[in-house]
C-alpha cells in the first residue's frame, strides 16, 4: 500500500515539475504577496498581534466546552438551530437530511474549506441535490472537477485560457480569455442560482461566543447573497473558529486579511446572528459546529497549537516547496505546512504520510504565521510518529541505530568512505560525476569529496597561541564541518585566536542527531543528544560555538526537548543550550569582532545568503552581514536572501532531490542577479548545495562560509 | 478623521463625494444612478424625505416589493450607522432584508454618510457593535469596504464579481449623528 502510495506521489511531483507555468505563477505571486503584506502591516506590531491571537486561541482551546455552550445558548436564543457534528459523516448526514426534508433541489455555496474537508458536495450530489459553488475560484475548480490548490485562492493554478474554456462549456459560446469579461460571465451565470436555490451554505471565519453570531470575511460578496436570498442558511463551522468576545473577533479581522492577501480589510465582513428576516417570515439558520478531529488535536500536546490557525494561507505563500509543486501535490484537502498537520488529524495519518516528508524544514512558514504556530516542530513530531508506525526504511534504520549511535564505528566508516570515493574524485575536492545509479546526485550540483583527514584528526596539529585568552570555547563541528570541510575548523581557530579566544575540540562529539530526528528516529537522536551533552560540557567551556545552524538548533532546542524527561540529562541539556552560540553572533556580541576586523577587506562585492535555521531558528542574520560590512566588503543584497537554498540534508539527497534542485536553481538565479562575485553564508549544508550548483552551472561566483572570508583577511598562521 | 477615511476609501476603490448640502447629494445621485434605485427603510433617510426629493429630481425610487424589484434594479441607497477611518469601512446594520437586497444585488451602492459618524478604528467600533447586538434580537451587520472584488483568476484584481461594482460614499453633514441608526 505505502509503496504504491509513494509511487503515485512521485508521479504527481514529476507532473508538477514539468509545468513551468505553474511555478512561474506561484513565484510571482509569492513576490507580490510579500510586498503587499509588508505594506499592510506597516505601522503595526506583528509580533504583538500574533501573540494576541495565540493567547486568545489557546484560551479557547482550554475552555472550549464553556465557550461552545455559551455560543450555542446565544445563537439559539436568537433563533438559530445549533448542532455539533463529531465527524464528517454526521455533518453531511445532517445537512443532506435537512435539505431533503425541506425539498431543496439546488444549494448555493460560498467558499468553505470545512465543506471541502467533509466532501459535502459529494454527499449532496449522491442525494440528488445540486450544489453550486459561487465563489469565483471555487466555481472554476468545480467546473474543472478539481479540488482547491490554495486555501484562499482555490484556482491559483489555472490560467485565464483554461478558465475561458471551462466557461465556454457553460455558456455554449467561445469566451474570450480576458479576465474582466470572464468575471462578468461568472456574475451573470451565478446570479440566477442565488434566486433559485432553496438553501445557502457558507462557512464562517469566526463564531463569537459572546453574541452567538458568526462573522464571514469575504471579498466577492457572494457569501452575503448566499446568506440572504435562500430561505435556509446553513453555516458549517469548525469548532476552532470560536472566539470569546467581539474584541477577540477583531483580533482576527485585524490580521487575517493583511496576512492572507495584504489587504487592510476585505470588502465585506458580515456579522450574522440568528434568524434574520427573510421574505414574509424569518430565515431558517442552522449552524453545524464541526469537530472531525479537532477535539483530538486539542488533546495532542505536541500538535495542538495547530488549532490556532486562522486559515490565512500564508504558510503556503512563502513555502518554497509549495512554490515549486503547488497545492495539488503539497496538500491533501488542506495544503502546505498547516495542511500536513490538519490532514493528519482530519483525514488520517495515512493521507499525510508523504506530505510529512515533503516539508524541507526551512521555517519560512513559522516566520509568517500570524498565530505563532511552530509548524516545523509539529511536522517533525508527526514524522516521528509516522516513523514509529510505518518504520523509516530498513537502510536508514540500520545506519541510525547500529552505526551512528556507535561513534567510533560511524567515524571509521566515513574514513573508509573517503578512501572508497578516490576513483570518482580523481583526487579533486569536488565530485562532478558519480558512476551508475548514484549519478543522479551529481546531475545538478557537484558534491564535495569527503576530506582525506577529518578535522578531528588534524586538530592536534593546529597551533593556538593566545596570551591571556578572553574566553575558552569548545567547538561543535557537526559532520559536514568535521568530515567534509575541515578547513573551516582551521579558519575558525585562526579568527577566534586573533580575537583572543582559544578553541577546543571535544573528541567524543558525535553527529548532532538531526538526520535521525528529521527521518523520524527519535530514539537514536536521544542517544546522540546524551553523547554530545556529555562531550561538550566535559571541559567546562565558557561557550560552545557552532558553524552549522542546524547543529545550533539541535544543541539549543532539540537536545532540551529530547532529554526533557531524562532526569540525569535534562538540566545539563539546558546548560548546554544556554552556552551554545553561533560563531558569527559570538564574534559580534561577545568579542566586538567587527571593530577588530575593520577595513581589512578589499571592497569586493559580496552577497549574503541567509540559512533557514540560522535566521529563523537562531535569529541570526544581522551579525554576519555586519561582520562582512565592517571588514570592508561591499555587501549587496540579493532578492529572496532568506529563501531556502534547497539543501535540507537528506531532502536533497534521497527524499526529494527533484524539488531541491528547482529550489537551488532559484537561488542561483538570485545570486547571479545580485552582481556579486562572492556569496557568503554561515552553514556548511548551504555551502555544499550552493557551491555545488554554482560549480555545476559554471557561474563565476565563489561561495564561501563567512568564517572563511574573515580568515583570509588575517595574516597566515605561523607554524 | 474625515481625511483618513477618504484616503482609505480611495485606496480600496470606493468613490467619495463631499456634498455641502443635501440638495447637492440628491443632485449627485440623480446624475449617477443607472436604473431604478432601491431605497430600503432607513430612519435618517426617511426623516429627510430622501425618497420624495429623489423622485422630484427624476429618479425612479423603489421603496416596496424589494424581493421582486431587486434583481433588475440599478442601484441601492442606504445610510450608514457609522464608518471606520483606518480602513475606509462603512458599517451598516442590515438586518432588514430590504437593506441587504439593496446592497448586494444592484451594480451601484450609494451610502449617505454624515462625517460626524466616522470613528478611528476597529477598537472604537467594538462598543458600537455590542450596543447594536444588545438592541436587536437578530442582527445582520455589514462592514463594507469598497466594491466587490476578486483576484481568483491569475490574481488579477477585478471589481464587481457578485456585489456592487461601484461604491459611492456621499459625505453630507446634517444627515444624522446617531451612531446606532442608519
Ligand atoms: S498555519 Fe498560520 S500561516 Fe498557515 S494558514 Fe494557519 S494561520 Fe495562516
Amino acid at each position: 500500500m505505502s509503496k504504491q502510495r509513494s509511487r503515485q506521489y512521485k508521479a504527481r511531483i514529476d507532473q508538477a515539475l514539468a509545468a513551468p507555468r505553474l511555478q512561474e505563477t506561484l513565484h510571482r505571486f509569492a513576490d507580490a504577496y510579500l510586498a503587499s503584506r509588508e505594506n499592510a502591516f506597516a505601522g503595526h506590531d506583528f509580533q504583538a498581534l500574533r501573540a494576541g491571537i495565540a493567547a486568545m486561541k489557546d484560551d479557547v482551546r482550554d475552555r472550549r466546552e464553556e465557550y461552545l455552550a455559551q455560543f450555542t445558548r446565544n445563537a439559539e436564543a436568537a433563533g438559530a438551530t445549533v448542532t455539533l457534528a463529531r465527524t464528517a459523516e454526521e455533518a453531511n448526514a445532517y445537512i443532506v437530511s435537512l435539505a431533503r426534508q425541506r425539498g431543496v433541489r439546488l444549494v448555493v455555496k460560498s467558499k468553505s474549506m470545512a465543506s471541502e474537508e467533509i466532501h459535502l458536495n459529494r454527499a449532496l450530489q449522491e442525494a440528488g441535490i445540486e450544489a453550486l459553488e459561487t465563489d469565483l475560484g471555487e466555481w472554476i475548480i468545480q467546473l474543472a472537477g478539481q479540488r482547491p490548490s490554495h486555501m484562499v485562492m482555490p484556482a491559483i493554478h489555472m490560467t485565464k485560457e483554461e478558465v475561458a474554456e471551462l466557461f465556454g462549456k457553460v455558456t455554449g459560446k467561445v469566451e474570450p480569455a480576458a479576465i474582466p469579461h470572464l468575471v462578468q460571465v461568472a456574475r451573470e451565470q451565478l446570479r440566477q442560482g442565488y434566486l433559485n436555490a432553496g438553501m445557502g451554505i457558507s462557512g464562517a471565519n469566526i463564531a463569537v461566543a459572546e453574541t452567538g453570531g458568526l462573522a464571514l470575511i469575504t471579498n466577492e460578496g457572494n457569501a452575503r447573497l448566499v446568506a440572504t436570498l435562500p430561505k435556509i442558511h446553513v453555516a458549517l463551522v469548525g469548532i476552532e473558529k470560536l472566539v470569546p468576545t467581539l474584541e477577540d473577533a477583531h483580533r482576527v479581522i485585524d490580521v487575517l486579511p493583511k496576512n492572507a492577501t495584504g489587504q487592510l480589510i476585505t470588502s465585506y465582513v458580515s456579522w450574522i446572528r440568528g434568524a434574520v428576516p427573510c421574505g414574509e417570515g424569518r430565515k431558517e439558520l442552522h449552524i453545524v459546529l464541526l469537530d472531525n478531529g479537532r477535539g483530538a488535536l486539542a488533546e495532542s500536546p505536541h500538535c495542538r497549537d495547530a488549532l490556532r490557525c486562522i486559515k490565512c494561507g500564508a504558510c503556503a505563500n512563502v513555502c518554497p516547496v509549495y512554490q515549486t509543486v503547488g497545492g495539488h501535490v503539497f496538500g491533501h484537502i488542506y495544503i502546505s505546512a498547516i495542511g500536513i498537520i490538519l490532514t493528519a488529524f482530519f483525514h488520517g495519518l495515512e493521507n499525510a504520510a508523504e506530505l510529512v516528508r515533503a516539508c524541507i524544514g526551512c521555517r519560512a512558514c513559522v516566520a509568517v504565521c500570524p498565530s505563532g504556530i511552530d509548524l516545523e516542530s509539529i511536522i517533525l513530531h508527526l514524522r516521528e510518529v509516522l516513523g514509529e508506525e510505518e518504520g523509516i526504511g530498513a537502510g536508514k534504520a540500520l545506519v541510525f541505530k547500529r552505526i551512528m549511535r556507535n561513534r567510533a564505528l560511524f567515524h571509521t566508516m566515513i574514513r573508509t568512505a573517503s578512501l572508497l570515493q578516490k576513483p570518482v574524485t580523481r583526487g579533486e575536492r569536488t565530485i562532478r560525476h558519480l558512476p551508475l545509479f548514484f549519478a543522479g546526485l551529481t546531475e545538478w550540483r557537484s558534491l564535495p569529496a569527503i576530506a582525506d583527514r577529518p578535522l578531528r584528526d588534524q586538530w592536534s596539529g593546529i597551533a593556538q597561541r593566545v596570551e591571556k585568552p578572553r574566553y575558552k570555547v569548545a567547538f561543535f563541528a557537526g559532520c559536514l564541518n568535521d568530515f567534509v570541510y575541515p578547513e573551516l575548523g582551521r579558519d575558525l581557530v585562526k579568527v577566534l585566536n586573533h580575537l583572543g579566544v582559544t578553541v577546543s575540540f571535544p573528541r567524543e562529539q558525535n553527529c548532532c542527531g538531526v538526520p535521525a530526528l528529521y527521518s523520524g528516529d527519535r530514539e537514536t537522536a536521544t542517544v546522540l543528544a546524551e553523547q554530545n551533552v556529555a562531550a561538550l560540557l566535559a571541559g567546562n567551556p565558557d561557550f560552545v560555538v557552532t558553524t552549522c545552524p542546524t547543529c545550533t538548533m539541535a544543541l539549543q532546542r532539540d537536545f532540551v526537548d529530547l532529554l526533557r524527561d531524562h532526569p540525569r540529562w535534562a538540566a545539563r541539556a539546558e546548560q548546554l543550550a544556554a552556552i551554545t552560540i553561533d560563531v558569527s553572533r559570538f564574534i559580534v556580541e561577545k568579542l566586538d569582532g567587527g571593530s577588530m576586523l575593520q577595513g581589512l577587506a578589499a571592497p569586493e562585492k559580496v552577497t549574503y545568503h541567509d540559512s533557514c535555521h540560522l535566521k529563523r531558528g537562531a535569529g541570526v542574520w544581522r551579525e554576519p552581514r555586519r561582520l562582512l560590512a565592517d571588514s570592508g566588503f561591499e555587501l549587496v543584497e540579493m532578492a529572496h536572501a532568506d529563501r531556502c537554498c534547497g539543501f535540507g540534508g537528506s531532502y536533497s539527497f534521497t527524499s526529494h532531490p527533484d524539488i531541491a534542485r528547482h529550489i537551488l536553481n532559484d537561488k542561483v538565479v538570485d545570486i547571479e542577479k545580485s552582481g556579486a562575485t562572492c556569496v557568503a553564508m554561515d552553514c556548511p549544508g548551504c555551502l555544499m548545495q550552493i557551491r555545488g550548483g554554482l560549480d555545476k552551472q559554471e557561474k563565476p561566483v565563489r561561495a564561501a562560509h563567512t568564517l572563511q572570508l574573515l580568515a583570509e583577511l588575517l595574516p597566515p598562521e605561523k607554524s | 478623521m474625515t481625511g483618513a477615511f477618504l484616503a482609505a476609501l480611495e485606496k480600496v476603490g470606493g468613490v467619495a463625494v463631499c456634498c455641502g448640502t443635501l440638495q447637492q447629494a440628491v443632485a449627485c445621485l440623480a446624475e449617477r444612478v443607472r436604473g431604478p434605485l432601491l431605497l430600503p427603510p432607513s430612519p435618517s433617510l426617511q426623516r429627510l424625505d430622501l425618497a420624495g426629493q429623489l423622485r422630484a429630481a427624476g429618479v425612479e425610487v423603489v421603496s416596496a416589493d424589494f424581493h421582486q424589484r431587486a434583481p433588475a434594479a440599478g442601484a441601492g441607497l442606504t445610510g450608514a450607522n457609522f464608518a471606520i477611518a483606518a480602513t475606509g469601512t462603512v458599517v451598516l446594520e442590515s438586518t432588514a432584508e430590504a437593506t441587504r437586497l439593496a446592497t448586494t444585488l444592484p451594480e451601484q451602492h450609494f451610502v449617505l454618510l454624515d462625517p460626524r459618524k466616522i470613528v478611528a478604528d476597529s477598537s472604537a467600533a467594538v462598543p458600537l457593535l455590542r450596543q447594536l447586538h444588545a438592541r436587536l434580537p437578530q442582527t445582520f451587520l455589514a462592514y463594507i469596504t469598497g466594491p466587490s472584488r476578486t483576484a481568483d483568476i491569475e490574481r488579477v484584481l477585478t471589481i464587481g464579481v457578485h456585489g456592487p461594482k461601484e461604491l459611492y460614499v456621499l459625505l453630507c453633514e446634517g444627515v444624522s449623528d446617531d451612531l446606532l441608526e442608519s
